[in-house]
């Protein structure tokens, strides 16, 4: 059996990876603004960063496991 | 192998689908460049696709954004009107809402003119990679030119090779991740001078031991930080492109594993509309990922100068 063969499954376990984080992180973000509205701006701008850096690793999987498949 | 070779020899369309992919997103491959141009010190200097790409980005950026900034700051009326008012809106966000709360007050005029050349270059790199210019004129050039596929010598014909997104070659996101960090060497040297800059690494006034570990960590910090700017910029931008191009294939591979022209039509109504969504999104995407790129410079360059510890 290839190494190859398990790939799939690697890009399966970075998308269930990827939007749990994302989901949590969004789930929280929604919360705290319906607690206070005011605030939405503020909170709007400390869940960007950590959510494109989130997505940065798991978009740094992805891209491995695709160079793992076509090298 | 190109896919030219793989057009014409017998293969099925399963065998082609995954080169055509790839021969869409990756640059123009050594045997096919634009202009063919010597090799100087070991370096291929030949024009390939991406360059060409960028040089037309550069073209855009200057004719759209720099000369009308010459003009109205030249034409001495104190508010700008029509297109000026876009750019204005643009270039105060980014000073407002990206340079300001991370790099902070002091610094902003320094940082703020880097900011807006990297973000207006990305945006217009990243958006020239969702028009299908060259696409349409090859389809001109094959059915209404009648140039055949084989004719290596027609023009049009030598620059249908590789993708058009620059922005989605590794080369040229690393080139932009290497001007960041050099700015954020520049950035603590001017705040705090060139031995407090590299002392400002790692916290001060520790146990010894931790200095051990923290050191080779903050140190490999420093190169992680580009090379993610790297990755995730063009990761980003080839991974759209291929996800559209694989639904689009849909059609091709239904049609061949089913035998029958309908099954391709047939399948041709689900993909046609989620490659329409899916381009609705990269729209989306090419929005942020110049934004990104953009805010997590302004932040590392931040961090070198409002050091906190």
């Amino acid at each position: 059996m290839e190494a190859t063969t398990f790939l799939p499954i690697g890009m399966g376990l970075i998308v269930i990876g990827a939007s749990l984080g994302i989901g949590k992180f969004t789930a929280a973000a929604a919360e705290s603004i319906a607690r206070q509205p005011e605030a939405a701006d503020k909170i709007t701008g400390a869940v960007n960063l950590p959510l494109f850096l989130l997505e940065g690793v798991a978009i740094l999987a992805e891209v491995f496991t695709f160079l793992m498949l076509i090298l | 192998m190109s896919v030219v070779e793989a057009g014409n020899a017998s293969q099925s369309v399963m065998e082609q689908v995954g080169p055509n992919i790839i021969h869409h997103v990756s640059n123009s491959d050594i045997s096919h460049p634009i202009l063919g141009l010597p090799t100087f010190f070991g370096i291929d200097f030949s024009i390939t696709k991406h360059v060409f790409m960028l040089w037309v980005v550069a073209f855009l950026v200057a004719i759209t954004i720099i000369i009308p900034i010459r003009k109205f700051l030249s034409s001495g009326r104190p508010t700008p009107s029509g297109w000026m008012n876009a750019i204005e809106a643009i270039v105060q966000f980014i000073r407002d809402s990206i340079a300001k709360p991370n790099v902070g007050p002091k610094w902003v005029m320094t940082w703020t003119p880097l900011l807006l050349t990297l973000f207006f270059f990305i945006l217009f790199a990243n958006g020239i990679g969702m028009v299908p210019i060259f696409d349409v004129l090859g389809l001109f050039n094959r059915f209404v030119m009648g140039v055949p596929a084989s004719d290596t010598h027609n023009f049009i014909n030598n620059i249908l090779h590789g993708g058009v997104t620059a922005t989605g070659n590794f080369n040229v996101t690393a080139a932009l991740a290497t001007i960041t960090f050099f700015s954020i060497m520049a950035a603590g040297t001017m705040a705090h001078g060139f031995i407090n800059h590299w002392k400002n690494l790692a916290p001060h006034g520790l146990a010894w031991p931790v200095y051990i570990i923290l050191i080779p960590i903050e140190l490999m910090g420093l190169i992680v930080k580009p090379f993610a700017l790297t990755m995730r910029l063009a990761a980003n931008m080839t991974g759209g492109h291929i996800a559209l191009l694989a639904l689009l294939s849909l059609m091709a591979i239904f049609g061949e594993m089913f035998h029958s022209t309908l099954a391709g039509v047939g399948v041709a109504f689900i993909s046609l509309p989620m490659a329409a969504a899916i381009s609705g999104l990269e729209i989306i995407v090419v929005l942020v990922q110049a934004y990104v790129f953009t805010l997590l410079t302004s932040v590392f360059i931040g961090m070198a100068i409002n050091v906190h510890h």
